[in-house]
Protein backbone atom coordinates (compact mmCIF):
# COMPACT_ATOMS: atom_id res chain seq x y z
CA UNK A 1 0.00 0.00 0.00
CA UNK A 2 2.66 2.47 0.98
CA UNK A 3 4.67 1.45 -2.11
CA UNK A 4 1.66 2.24 -4.26
CA UNK A 5 1.28 5.62 -2.61
CA UNK A 6 4.99 6.32 -3.17
CA UNK A 7 4.64 5.33 -6.83
CA UNK A 8 1.61 7.59 -7.22
CA UNK A 9 3.49 10.46 -5.57
CA UNK A 10 6.38 9.94 -7.95
CA UNK A 11 4.07 9.94 -10.97
CA UNK A 12 2.33 13.04 -9.73
CA UNK A 13 5.66 14.81 -9.25
CA UNK A 14 6.69 13.76 -12.74
CA UNK A 15 3.44 15.00 -14.25
CA UNK A 16 3.87 18.32 -12.45
CA UNK A 17 7.46 18.54 -13.69
CA UNK A 18 6.33 17.93 -17.26
CA UNK A 19 3.61 20.57 -17.05
CA UNK A 20 6.00 23.08 -15.54
CA UNK A 21 8.56 22.38 -18.29
CA UNK A 22 5.93 22.82 -21.00
CA UNK A 23 4.70 25.96 -19.28
CA UNK A 24 8.15 27.47 -19.06
CA UNK A 25 9.00 26.66 -22.66
CA UNK A 26 11.74 24.21 -21.72
CA UNK A 27 10.59 21.73 -24.34
CA UNK A 28 9.78 22.10 -28.02
CA UNK A 29 8.18 18.75 -28.88
CA UNK A 30 5.55 16.50 -27.33
CA UNK A 31 4.64 12.86 -27.67
CA UNK A 32 0.90 12.57 -28.18
CA UNK A 33 -1.59 9.94 -29.27
CA UNK A 34 -2.57 6.56 -28.05
CA UNK A 35 -0.06 4.36 -26.36
CA UNK A 36 0.09 2.04 -29.35
CA UNK A 37 0.42 4.79 -31.89
CA UNK A 38 2.31 7.70 -30.40
CA UNK A 39 3.41 10.62 -32.56
CA UNK A 40 5.84 13.45 -32.05
CA UNK A 41 4.50 17.00 -32.49
CA UNK A 42 6.66 20.09 -32.58
CA UNK A 43 5.49 23.00 -30.48
CA UNK A 44 5.14 26.11 -32.62
CA UNK A 45 5.51 24.37 -35.96
CA UNK A 46 7.98 21.85 -37.20
CA UNK A 47 11.64 22.50 -37.85
CA UNK A 48 11.16 21.16 -41.37
CA UNK A 49 9.25 24.25 -42.40
CA UNK A 50 11.99 26.68 -41.54
CA UNK A 51 14.66 24.30 -42.79
CA UNK A 52 12.95 24.17 -46.18
CA UNK A 53 12.56 27.93 -46.16
CA UNK A 54 16.25 28.46 -45.40
CA UNK A 55 17.27 26.06 -48.15
CA UNK A 56 15.53 28.07 -50.88
CA UNK A 57 17.25 31.29 -49.83
CA UNK A 58 19.95 32.21 -52.34
CA UNK A 59 22.28 33.48 -49.63
CA UNK A 60 24.02 31.60 -46.83
CA UNK A 61 21.79 31.40 -43.77
CA UNK A 62 22.17 30.02 -40.28
CA UNK A 63 19.87 29.86 -37.26
CA UNK A 64 21.79 30.15 -34.02
CA UNK A 65 20.57 29.90 -30.45
CA UNK A 66 21.60 32.40 -27.81
CA UNK A 67 24.72 30.44 -26.93
CA UNK A 68 25.97 30.66 -30.50
CA UNK A 69 25.03 27.04 -31.28
CA UNK A 70 24.07 26.24 -34.85
CA UNK A 71 20.44 25.05 -34.99
CA UNK A 72 20.39 24.87 -38.72
CA UNK A 73 22.67 26.02 -41.53
CA UNK A 74 21.59 25.90 -45.16
CA UNK A 75 23.64 24.24 -47.87
CA UNK A 76 24.54 27.62 -49.31
CA UNK A 77 26.34 28.57 -46.10
CA UNK A 78 28.06 25.19 -45.84
CA UNK A 79 29.40 25.78 -49.33
CA UNK A 80 30.49 29.33 -48.50
CA UNK A 81 32.40 28.25 -45.41
CA UNK A 82 33.69 25.08 -47.04
CA UNK A 83 31.87 22.88 -44.48
CA UNK A 84 29.33 20.12 -44.69
CA UNK A 85 25.86 20.38 -43.18
CA UNK A 86 26.62 17.70 -40.60
CA UNK A 87 29.79 19.33 -39.38
CA UNK A 88 27.85 22.50 -38.54
CA UNK A 89 24.69 21.17 -36.90
CA UNK A 90 24.64 21.52 -33.12
CA UNK A 91 28.13 23.00 -33.01
CA UNK A 92 29.18 26.38 -31.70
CA UNK A 93 30.14 28.79 -34.48
CA UNK A 94 33.52 29.26 -32.79
CA UNK A 95 34.22 25.53 -33.13
CA UNK A 96 33.55 25.17 -36.83
CA UNK A 97 33.63 28.49 -38.66
CA UNK A 98 36.85 30.25 -39.73
CA UNK A 99 38.05 32.54 -36.93
CA UNK A 100 37.14 35.85 -38.63
CA UNK A 101 33.59 34.57 -39.26
CA UNK A 102 33.17 33.34 -35.66
CA UNK A 103 34.37 36.72 -34.38
CA UNK A 104 31.99 38.58 -36.67
CA UNK A 105 29.07 36.44 -35.45
CA UNK A 106 30.11 37.16 -31.85
CA UNK A 107 30.05 40.85 -32.64
CA UNK A 108 26.53 40.52 -33.99
CA UNK A 109 25.25 38.52 -31.02
CA UNK A 110 26.19 41.13 -28.42
CA UNK A 111 22.96 41.74 -26.50
CA UNK A 112 20.55 43.40 -26.56
CA UNK A 113 19.97 42.22 -30.08
CA UNK A 114 17.03 44.14 -31.46
CA UNK A 115 16.27 44.53 -35.12
CA UNK A 116 18.67 43.66 -37.86
CA UNK A 117 22.38 44.45 -37.42
CA UNK A 118 25.11 43.79 -39.94
CA UNK A 119 28.86 43.58 -40.28
CA UNK A 120 31.41 42.78 -42.95
CA UNK A 121 33.88 39.95 -42.82
CA UNK A 122 36.60 38.62 -45.06
CA UNK A 123 38.38 35.30 -44.73
CA UNK A 124 40.45 32.86 -46.73
CA UNK A 125 39.08 29.70 -48.23
CA UNK A 126 41.39 27.49 -50.26
CA UNK A 127 43.84 30.32 -50.88
CA UNK A 128 41.10 32.69 -51.99
CA UNK A 129 40.10 35.83 -50.11
CA UNK A 130 36.31 36.00 -49.74
CA UNK A 131 34.16 38.88 -48.56
CA UNK A 132 30.73 38.55 -46.94
CA UNK A 133 28.18 40.87 -45.40
CA UNK A 134 26.57 39.28 -42.32
CA UNK A 135 23.14 40.44 -41.17
CA UNK A 136 21.53 39.20 -37.96
CA UNK A 137 17.90 39.36 -36.94
CA UNK A 138 16.38 37.99 -33.70
CA UNK A 139 14.21 34.95 -34.27
CA UNK A 140 11.93 32.75 -32.23
CA UNK A 141 11.97 29.08 -33.16
CA UNK A 142 9.07 27.50 -31.27
CA UNK A 143 10.12 27.85 -27.61
CA UNK A 144 13.72 28.85 -28.31
CA UNK A 145 14.99 32.38 -28.80
CA UNK A 146 17.61 32.55 -31.48
CA UNK A 147 19.17 34.64 -34.19
CA UNK A 148 19.01 34.27 -37.94
CA UNK A 149 22.23 35.28 -39.65
CA UNK A 150 22.45 35.66 -43.41
CA UNK A 151 25.74 35.63 -45.32
CA UNK A 152 25.74 37.61 -48.56
CA UNK A 153 28.73 36.99 -50.79
CA UNK A 154 30.16 40.34 -51.91
CA UNK A 155 33.51 38.95 -53.05
CA UNK A 156 32.90 39.82 -56.70
CA UNK A 157 31.84 43.34 -55.83
CA UNK A 158 34.84 43.91 -53.56
CA UNK A 159 37.16 42.53 -56.23
CA UNK A 160 35.57 44.68 -58.90
CA UNK A 161 35.96 47.74 -56.67
CA UNK A 162 39.60 46.88 -56.00
CA UNK A 163 40.24 46.33 -59.72
CA UNK A 164 38.57 49.63 -60.56
CA UNK A 165 40.60 51.39 -57.89
CA UNK A 166 43.86 49.96 -59.17
CA UNK A 167 42.93 50.86 -62.75
CA UNK A 168 42.13 54.38 -61.60
CA UNK A 169 45.49 54.51 -59.81
CA UNK A 170 47.28 53.24 -62.92
CA UNK A 171 45.56 55.87 -65.03
CA UNK A 172 46.49 58.56 -62.52
CA UNK A 173 50.10 57.39 -62.54
CA UNK A 174 50.28 57.60 -66.32
CA UNK A 175 48.48 60.93 -66.38
CA UNK A 176 50.78 62.50 -63.81
CA UNK A 177 54.01 61.16 -65.30
CA UNK A 178 56.40 63.87 -66.48
CA UNK A 179 57.33 61.77 -69.48
CA UNK A 180 55.14 61.60 -72.53
CA UNK A 181 53.37 58.22 -72.38
CA UNK A 182 51.61 56.94 -75.51
CA UNK A 183 49.82 53.61 -75.78
CA UNK A 184 49.39 52.03 -79.23
CA UNK A 185 47.30 49.08 -80.35
CA UNK A 186 48.65 46.22 -82.47
CA UNK A 187 48.31 48.36 -85.60
CA UNK A 188 50.47 51.09 -84.10
CA UNK A 189 47.49 53.43 -83.68
CA UNK A 190 47.54 55.63 -80.58
CA UNK A 191 44.80 54.64 -78.12
CA UNK A 192 45.90 56.52 -75.00
CA UNK A 193 48.11 59.55 -74.41
CA UNK A 194 48.83 61.43 -71.21
CA UNK A 195 49.05 65.19 -70.72
CA UNK A 196 52.81 65.31 -71.24
CA UNK A 197 52.35 63.61 -74.63
CA UNK A 198 50.98 66.85 -76.06
CA UNK A 199 54.51 68.19 -76.02
CA UNK A 200 55.38 65.81 -78.88
CA UNK A 201 52.44 66.68 -81.12
CA UNK A 202 50.21 69.72 -81.10
CA UNK A 203 46.97 68.15 -82.36
CA UNK A 204 44.73 65.28 -81.29
CA UNK A 205 46.84 62.16 -80.85
CA UNK A 206 44.19 59.50 -80.33
CA UNK A 207 43.36 57.46 -83.43
CA UNK A 208 46.47 58.52 -85.34
CA UNK A 209 49.26 56.22 -86.44
CA UNK A 210 52.15 56.79 -84.04
CA UNK A 211 54.88 56.85 -86.66
CA UNK A 212 52.97 59.47 -88.68
CA UNK A 213 52.06 61.69 -85.73
CA UNK A 214 55.48 61.50 -84.12
CA UNK A 215 58.15 60.82 -86.75
CA UNK A 216 61.49 60.20 -85.06
CA UNK A 217 65.05 60.49 -86.27
CA UNK A 218 67.63 58.39 -84.48
CA UNK A 219 70.99 60.11 -84.91
CA UNK A 220 72.94 57.12 -83.65
CA UNK A 221 71.25 54.73 -86.07
CA UNK A 222 72.16 56.66 -89.23
CA UNK A 223 68.66 56.50 -90.63
CA UNK A 224 68.29 52.73 -90.30
CA UNK A 225 65.58 52.87 -87.62
CA UNK A 226 62.31 54.79 -87.79
CA UNK A 227 59.54 55.41 -85.27
CA UNK A 228 57.54 52.65 -86.99
CA UNK A 229 60.34 50.14 -86.39
CA UNK A 230 60.42 50.96 -82.67
CA UNK A 231 56.66 50.44 -82.36
CA UNK A 232 56.74 47.21 -84.37
CA UNK A 233 59.57 45.79 -82.28
CA UNK A 234 57.64 46.46 -79.08
CA UNK A 235 54.41 44.97 -80.47
CA UNK A 236 56.36 41.85 -81.43
CA UNK A 237 57.62 41.53 -77.88
CA UNK A 238 61.03 43.23 -77.88
CA UNK A 239 61.38 46.15 -75.51
CA UNK A 240 63.43 49.11 -76.72
CA UNK A 241 65.12 51.06 -73.96
CA UNK A 242 66.44 54.60 -73.81
CA UNK A 243 67.28 55.42 -77.42
CA UNK A 244 68.12 59.06 -78.16
CA UNK A 245 65.83 60.48 -80.79
CA UNK A 246 65.05 63.74 -82.48
CA UNK A 247 61.39 64.60 -83.06
CA UNK A 248 61.41 67.20 -85.87
CA UNK A 249 57.62 67.74 -85.77
CA UNK A 250 57.37 68.28 -82.01
CA UNK A 251 56.22 71.81 -81.23
CA UNK A 252 58.72 72.72 -78.52
CA UNK A 253 61.19 70.16 -77.24
CA UNK A 254 62.74 68.09 -79.99
CA UNK A 255 65.28 65.88 -78.25
CA UNK A 256 63.94 62.80 -76.46
CA UNK A 257 65.04 59.58 -74.88
CA UNK A 258 62.59 57.06 -76.31
CA UNK A 259 61.61 53.69 -74.80
CA UNK A 260 58.98 51.26 -76.03
CA UNK A 261 57.65 48.16 -74.28
CA UNK A 262 55.11 45.50 -75.24
CA UNK A 263 51.72 45.97 -73.58
CA UNK A 264 50.53 42.75 -72.02
CA UNK A 265 47.44 42.75 -69.81
CA UNK A 266 47.36 39.79 -67.42
CA UNK A 267 48.36 36.62 -69.25
CA UNK A 268 46.79 37.67 -72.51
CA UNK A 269 48.69 38.07 -75.74
CA UNK A 270 50.46 41.36 -76.45
CA UNK A 271 47.76 43.88 -77.22
CA UNK A 272 49.96 46.78 -78.25
CA UNK A 273 52.83 48.80 -76.90
CA UNK A 274 53.65 51.64 -74.54
CA UNK A 275 56.01 54.34 -75.76
CA UNK A 276 57.58 56.75 -73.28
CA UNK A 277 59.50 59.83 -74.32
CA UNK A 278 61.71 61.68 -71.83
CA UNK A 279 62.59 65.31 -72.51
CA UNK A 280 66.34 65.44 -73.21
CA UNK A 281 66.63 69.19 -73.68
CA UNK A 282 67.83 69.76 -70.13
CA UNK A 283 70.42 67.03 -70.46
CA UNK A 284 71.57 68.44 -73.77
CA UNK A 285 71.84 71.89 -72.19
CA UNK A 286 73.86 70.45 -69.31
CA UNK A 287 76.19 68.74 -71.78
CA UNK A 288 76.68 72.02 -73.63
CA UNK A 289 77.39 73.83 -70.37
CA UNK A 290 79.94 71.20 -69.45
CA UNK A 291 81.70 71.54 -72.78
CA UNK A 292 81.80 75.30 -72.30
CA UNK A 293 83.30 74.94 -68.85
CA UNK A 294 85.96 72.56 -70.10
CA UNK A 295 87.00 75.02 -72.81
CA UNK A 296 87.09 77.82 -70.25
CA UNK A 297 89.24 75.71 -67.93
CA UNK A 298 91.61 74.89 -70.78
CA UNK A 299 91.90 78.59 -71.58
CA UNK A 300 92.63 79.52 -67.98
CA UNK A 301 95.25 76.83 -67.50
CA UNK A 302 97.01 78.00 -70.66
CA UNK A 303 96.91 81.61 -69.43
CA UNK A 304 98.27 80.62 -66.06
CA UNK A 305 101.11 78.60 -67.58
CA UNK A 306 102.01 81.54 -69.82
CA UNK A 307 101.97 83.83 -66.78
CA UNK A 308 104.20 81.44 -64.82
CA UNK A 309 106.64 81.24 -67.74
CA UNK A 310 106.75 85.01 -67.98
CA UNK A 311 107.23 85.44 -64.20
CA UNK A 312 110.00 82.85 -64.30
CA UNK A 313 111.95 84.44 -67.14
CA UNK A 314 111.50 87.98 -65.79
CA UNK A 315 112.55 87.01 -62.29
CA UNK A 316 115.62 85.31 -63.75
CA UNK A 317 116.50 88.57 -65.50
CA UNK A 318 116.35 90.66 -62.34
CA UNK A 319 117.87 88.37 -59.75
CA UNK A 320 121.61 87.90 -59.47
CA UNK A 321 121.78 84.75 -57.36
CA UNK A 322 120.01 81.42 -57.45
CA UNK A 323 118.80 81.96 -53.86
CA UNK A 324 117.42 85.37 -54.79
CA UNK A 325 115.67 83.87 -57.81
CA UNK A 326 114.18 81.02 -55.77
CA UNK A 327 112.84 83.35 -53.10
CA UNK A 328 111.35 85.88 -55.49
CA UNK A 329 109.95 83.26 -57.84
CA UNK A 330 108.38 81.19 -55.06
CA UNK A 331 106.83 84.32 -53.52
CA UNK A 332 105.26 85.32 -56.83
CA UNK A 333 103.92 81.87 -57.58
CA UNK A 334 102.49 81.76 -54.04
CA UNK A 335 100.83 85.13 -54.65
CA UNK A 336 99.31 83.71 -57.81
CA UNK A 337 98.20 80.62 -55.89
CA UNK A 338 96.58 82.74 -53.14
CA UNK A 339 94.35 84.54 -55.61
CA UNK A 340 93.61 81.23 -57.34
CA UNK A 341 92.56 79.70 -54.04
CA UNK A 342 90.23 82.59 -53.40
CA UNK A 343 88.73 82.26 -56.84
CA UNK A 344 88.32 78.51 -56.49
CA UNK A 345 86.62 78.91 -53.11
CA UNK A 346 84.20 81.32 -54.73
CA UNK A 347 83.67 79.05 -57.76
CA UNK A 348 85.36 81.55 -60.06
CA UNK A 349 82.79 84.19 -59.40
CA UNK A 350 83.71 87.77 -58.65
CA UNK A 351 85.97 88.63 -55.70
CA UNK A 352 85.96 91.94 -53.88
CA UNK A 353 89.04 94.15 -53.78
CA UNK A 354 89.12 93.63 -50.02
CA UNK A 355 89.24 89.82 -50.47
CA UNK A 356 92.38 90.05 -52.63
CA UNK A 357 94.14 92.61 -50.41
CA UNK A 358 93.50 90.60 -47.25
CA UNK A 359 94.55 87.34 -48.83
CA UNK A 360 97.82 88.69 -50.29
CA UNK A 361 98.80 90.59 -47.13
CA UNK A 362 97.86 87.89 -44.66
CA UNK A 363 101.43 86.46 -44.43
CA UNK A 364 102.87 89.92 -43.60
CA UNK A 365 100.31 91.53 -41.33
CA UNK A 366 99.03 88.67 -39.25
CA UNK A 367 99.84 89.13 -35.57
CA UNK A 368 100.29 92.88 -36.05
CA UNK A 369 96.84 94.30 -35.66
CA UNK A 370 96.34 97.82 -36.88
CA UNK A 371 99.26 97.83 -39.35
CA UNK A 372 96.91 97.38 -42.28
CA UNK A 373 93.99 99.77 -42.67
CA UNK A 374 91.54 99.21 -45.52
CA UNK A 375 88.53 101.33 -46.42
CA UNK A 376 85.64 100.92 -48.88
CA UNK A 377 87.10 98.01 -50.77
CA UNK A 378 83.80 96.11 -51.15
CA UNK A 379 83.62 96.45 -54.93
CA UNK A 380 83.66 93.10 -56.78
CA UNK A 381 85.88 92.47 -59.80
CA UNK A 382 86.23 89.78 -62.47
CA UNK A 383 88.72 86.89 -62.00
CA UNK A 384 91.10 88.32 -64.63
CA UNK A 385 91.47 91.60 -62.73
CA UNK A 386 91.69 89.77 -59.40
CA UNK A 387 94.72 87.72 -60.56
CA UNK A 388 96.58 90.78 -61.91
CA UNK A 389 95.68 92.93 -58.89
CA UNK A 390 96.82 90.11 -56.59
CA UNK A 391 100.27 90.06 -58.24
CA UNK A 392 100.59 93.85 -57.87
CA UNK A 393 99.67 93.73 -54.18
CA UNK A 394 102.18 90.90 -53.70
CA UNK A 395 105.02 92.96 -55.20
CA UNK A 396 104.10 95.99 -53.10
CA UNK A 397 103.94 93.89 -49.95
CA UNK A 398 107.32 92.23 -50.67
CA UNK A 399 108.87 95.63 -51.21
CA UNK A 400 107.28 97.04 -48.03
CA UNK A 401 108.63 94.12 -46.03
CA UNK A 402 112.14 94.59 -47.39
CA UNK A 403 112.46 98.38 -47.44
CA UNK A 404 109.21 100.04 -46.45
CA UNK A 405 106.57 100.34 -43.75
CA UNK A 406 106.44 96.63 -42.98
CA UNK A 407 110.22 96.46 -42.38
CA UNK A 408 110.04 98.30 -39.04
CA UNK A 409 107.74 98.03 -36.06
CA UNK A 410 105.08 100.75 -36.05
CA UNK A 411 105.00 101.13 -39.80
CA UNK A 412 101.50 101.37 -41.27
CA UNK A 413 99.75 100.59 -44.51
CA UNK A 414 96.52 102.17 -45.79
CA UNK A 415 94.63 100.84 -48.81
CA UNK A 416 91.56 102.75 -50.00
CA UNK A 417 89.97 104.08 -53.19
CA UNK A 418 90.77 107.63 -54.22
CA UNK A 419 87.81 109.97 -54.51
CA UNK A 420 86.71 110.40 -58.18
CA UNK A 421 88.37 113.34 -59.96
CA UNK A 422 87.10 115.70 -62.61
CA UNK A 423 87.97 114.55 -66.12
CA UNK A 424 89.25 111.16 -64.94
CA UNK A 425 86.73 108.38 -64.66
CA UNK A 426 89.22 105.67 -63.72
CA UNK A 427 88.75 103.76 -60.49
CA UNK A 428 91.95 104.13 -58.50
CA UNK A 429 93.04 102.29 -55.37
CA UNK A 430 95.73 104.03 -53.33
CA UNK A 431 98.40 102.06 -51.46
CA UNK A 432 100.06 104.36 -48.95
CA UNK A 433 102.83 103.43 -46.54
CA UNK A 434 103.74 105.49 -43.46
CA UNK A 435 105.94 105.21 -40.38
CA UNK A 436 108.64 103.37 -42.27
CA UNK A 437 112.27 104.34 -43.00
CA UNK A 438 112.85 107.32 -45.36
CA UNK A 439 112.18 106.29 -48.94
CA UNK A 440 114.75 106.64 -51.75
CA UNK A 441 114.00 105.88 -55.35
CA UNK A 442 115.75 102.65 -56.41
CA UNK A 443 118.73 102.87 -58.69
CA UNK A 444 117.42 100.25 -61.09
CA UNK A 445 113.98 98.97 -62.05
CA UNK A 446 113.38 95.57 -60.50
CA UNK A 447 110.96 93.06 -61.85
CA UNK A 448 108.59 94.06 -59.05
CA UNK A 449 108.17 97.45 -60.61
CA UNK A 450 107.61 95.96 -64.04
CA UNK A 451 104.85 93.73 -62.63
CA UNK A 452 103.28 96.67 -60.85
CA UNK A 453 103.37 98.87 -63.90
CA UNK A 454 102.28 96.35 -66.49
CA UNK A 455 99.97 93.81 -64.84
CA UNK A 456 96.82 95.82 -65.27
CA UNK A 457 97.68 97.34 -68.60
CA UNK A 458 95.70 94.70 -70.48
CA UNK A 459 92.99 97.34 -70.45
CA UNK A 460 93.07 101.01 -71.43
CA UNK A 461 91.61 101.98 -68.05
CA UNK A 462 93.99 99.77 -66.05
CA UNK A 463 97.54 100.43 -64.82
CA UNK A 464 99.59 101.47 -61.81
CA UNK A 465 102.19 104.08 -60.90
CA UNK A 466 104.58 104.20 -57.96
CA UNK A 467 105.61 107.41 -56.18
CA UNK A 468 108.69 107.16 -53.95
CA UNK A 469 107.64 109.88 -51.50
CA UNK A 470 110.24 110.26 -48.71
CA UNK A 471 107.67 109.75 -45.90
CA UNK A 472 106.39 106.56 -47.44
CA UNK A 473 105.82 104.79 -50.76
CA UNK A 474 102.55 105.54 -52.54
CA UNK A 475 101.13 103.42 -55.33
CA UNK A 476 98.02 104.28 -57.33
CA UNK A 477 96.44 101.28 -58.97
CA UNK A 478 93.80 101.83 -61.64
CA UNK A 479 91.50 98.82 -61.97
CA UNK A 480 90.11 98.17 -65.47
CA UNK A 481 86.55 99.52 -65.54
CA UNK A 482 85.17 96.65 -67.65
CA UNK A 483 86.22 94.14 -64.95
CA UNK A 484 84.61 96.04 -62.09
CA UNK A 485 81.02 95.39 -61.12
CA UNK B 1 35.10 2.67 -6.78
CA UNK B 2 33.54 0.64 -9.56
CA UNK B 3 31.88 3.56 -11.30
CA UNK B 4 34.47 3.83 -14.01
CA UNK B 5 34.32 0.14 -14.89
CA UNK B 6 30.50 -0.10 -14.86
CA UNK B 7 29.17 2.98 -16.56
CA UNK B 8 25.53 3.72 -15.83
CA UNK B 9 23.21 4.49 -18.67
CA UNK B 10 21.55 7.79 -19.47
CA UNK B 11 18.93 7.98 -22.17
CA UNK B 12 18.21 11.27 -23.86
CA UNK B 13 14.97 11.48 -25.80
CA UNK B 14 14.98 14.03 -28.63
CA UNK B 15 12.74 14.89 -31.56
CA UNK B 16 14.94 15.12 -34.65
CA UNK B 17 16.74 18.43 -34.78
CA UNK B 18 14.51 20.79 -32.91
CA UNK B 19 16.47 23.62 -31.27
CA UNK B 20 15.93 22.18 -27.76
CA UNK B 21 16.98 18.72 -28.91
CA UNK B 22 20.21 20.02 -30.38
CA UNK B 23 20.91 22.07 -27.26
CA UNK B 24 20.17 19.12 -24.96
CA UNK B 25 22.55 16.81 -26.86
CA UNK B 26 25.37 19.36 -26.76
CA UNK B 27 24.77 20.26 -23.10
CA UNK B 28 24.66 16.64 -21.95
CA UNK B 29 27.89 15.93 -23.78
CA UNK B 30 29.56 18.86 -22.06
CA UNK B 31 28.25 17.95 -18.61
CA UNK B 32 29.31 14.32 -18.71
CA UNK B 33 32.71 15.08 -20.20
CA UNK B 34 33.51 17.85 -17.77
CA UNK B 35 31.88 16.70 -14.55
CA UNK B 36 31.61 12.92 -14.63
CA UNK B 37 33.91 11.46 -17.26
CA UNK B 38 33.50 7.74 -17.81
CA UNK B 39 30.63 7.37 -15.34
CA UNK B 40 27.80 7.34 -17.82
CA UNK B 41 27.03 5.74 -21.10
CA UNK B 42 24.75 7.92 -23.18
CA UNK B 43 22.08 6.79 -25.58
CA UNK B 44 20.26 9.34 -27.66
CA UNK B 45 16.82 8.21 -28.81
CA UNK B 46 15.23 10.12 -31.65
CA UNK B 47 11.48 9.76 -31.14
CA UNK B 48 10.79 11.28 -34.53
CA UNK B 49 12.39 8.21 -36.08
CA UNK B 50 10.70 5.82 -33.70
CA UNK B 51 7.88 7.34 -31.62
CA UNK B 52 7.00 4.00 -30.03
CA UNK B 53 10.17 4.09 -27.92
CA UNK B 54 8.48 6.86 -25.88
CA UNK B 55 6.45 4.21 -24.21
CA UNK B 56 9.31 2.60 -22.31
CA UNK B 57 9.86 5.63 -20.13
CA UNK B 58 6.45 7.24 -20.65
CA UNK B 59 7.99 10.24 -22.36
CA UNK B 60 5.61 13.16 -22.92
CA UNK B 61 7.77 16.23 -23.38
CA UNK B 62 10.89 16.46 -25.50
CA UNK B 63 13.73 16.72 -24.75
CA UNK B 64 13.85 14.52 -21.64
CA UNK B 65 16.82 12.87 -20.01
CA UNK B 66 16.20 9.60 -18.14
CA UNK B 67 18.44 8.00 -15.53
CA UNK B 68 17.27 4.44 -14.94
CA UNK B 69 19.79 3.23 -12.41
CA UNK B 70 20.18 3.37 -9.58
CA UNK B 71 16.54 3.42 -8.68
CA UNK B 72 14.45 5.44 -8.30
CA UNK B 73 14.29 6.42 -11.95
CA UNK B 74 14.87 10.14 -12.59
CA UNK B 75 13.71 12.36 -15.43
CA UNK B 76 15.05 15.78 -16.32
CA UNK B 77 12.90 17.69 -18.77
CA UNK B 78 14.31 20.51 -20.92
CA UNK B 79 17.49 21.35 -22.83
CA UNK B 80 19.79 20.71 -19.80
CA UNK B 81 21.13 24.27 -19.93
CA UNK B 82 20.86 24.54 -16.12
CA UNK B 83 23.98 22.51 -15.35
CA UNK B 84 23.56 22.71 -11.54
CA UNK B 85 20.07 21.27 -11.74
CA UNK B 86 21.26 18.39 -13.92
CA UNK B 87 24.15 17.58 -11.60
CA UNK B 88 21.91 17.59 -8.50
CA UNK B 89 19.47 15.24 -10.19
CA UNK B 90 22.11 12.84 -11.45
CA UNK B 91 24.07 12.64 -8.21
CA UNK B 92 21.52 10.95 -5.95
CA UNK B 93 22.36 11.07 -2.28
CA UNK B 94 24.22 8.07 -0.92
CA UNK B 95 26.05 7.41 -4.12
Amino acid sequence: MSDEIAELRRRLAEAEDTLRAINQGDVDALVVGEANDPQVFDIGGGADAYHAFMEVMNVGAVAIDQDGRVLYANANLGGALGLTHNSLQGKLMSEVAPAPVALAVDRLLVPPLVGPVSTEVSFERGGEQLHFILAATPLRLSTTLGVAVTFTDVTERVRAEAAEQSERAARAVIASANEAVLVCDRQGIITHANGAAHAVFSGELLGRVFAEAVPLVFPDATGLITAEDIVQMAIQGTAVQGVEAHAPNAPKVKDYLVSAAPLQIGNDAISGCVVTMVDMSQRKAAEKQQLLLMRELDHRVKNTLALVLSISSRTLHHEDTLEGFQKAFTGRIQALAATHNLLAENSWTNLTIEDVVQSELAPYTSGAAGRLVTRDLGRPMAPRAAIAFGLVIHELATNATKYGALSVPGGQLTVQPLPPREGDDRFIIEWRESGGPPVKAPTRNGFGQTVIARSLQYSATGGAEVEFAPEGLVCRIALPLEDLH
Amino acid sequence: MTEASNPKKLTLYVAGQTPKSLAAIANLKTITEEHMPGQYEIEVVDLRQNPKLAKEHSIVAIPTLVRELPVPIRKIIGDLSDIEKVLVNLKVQGE
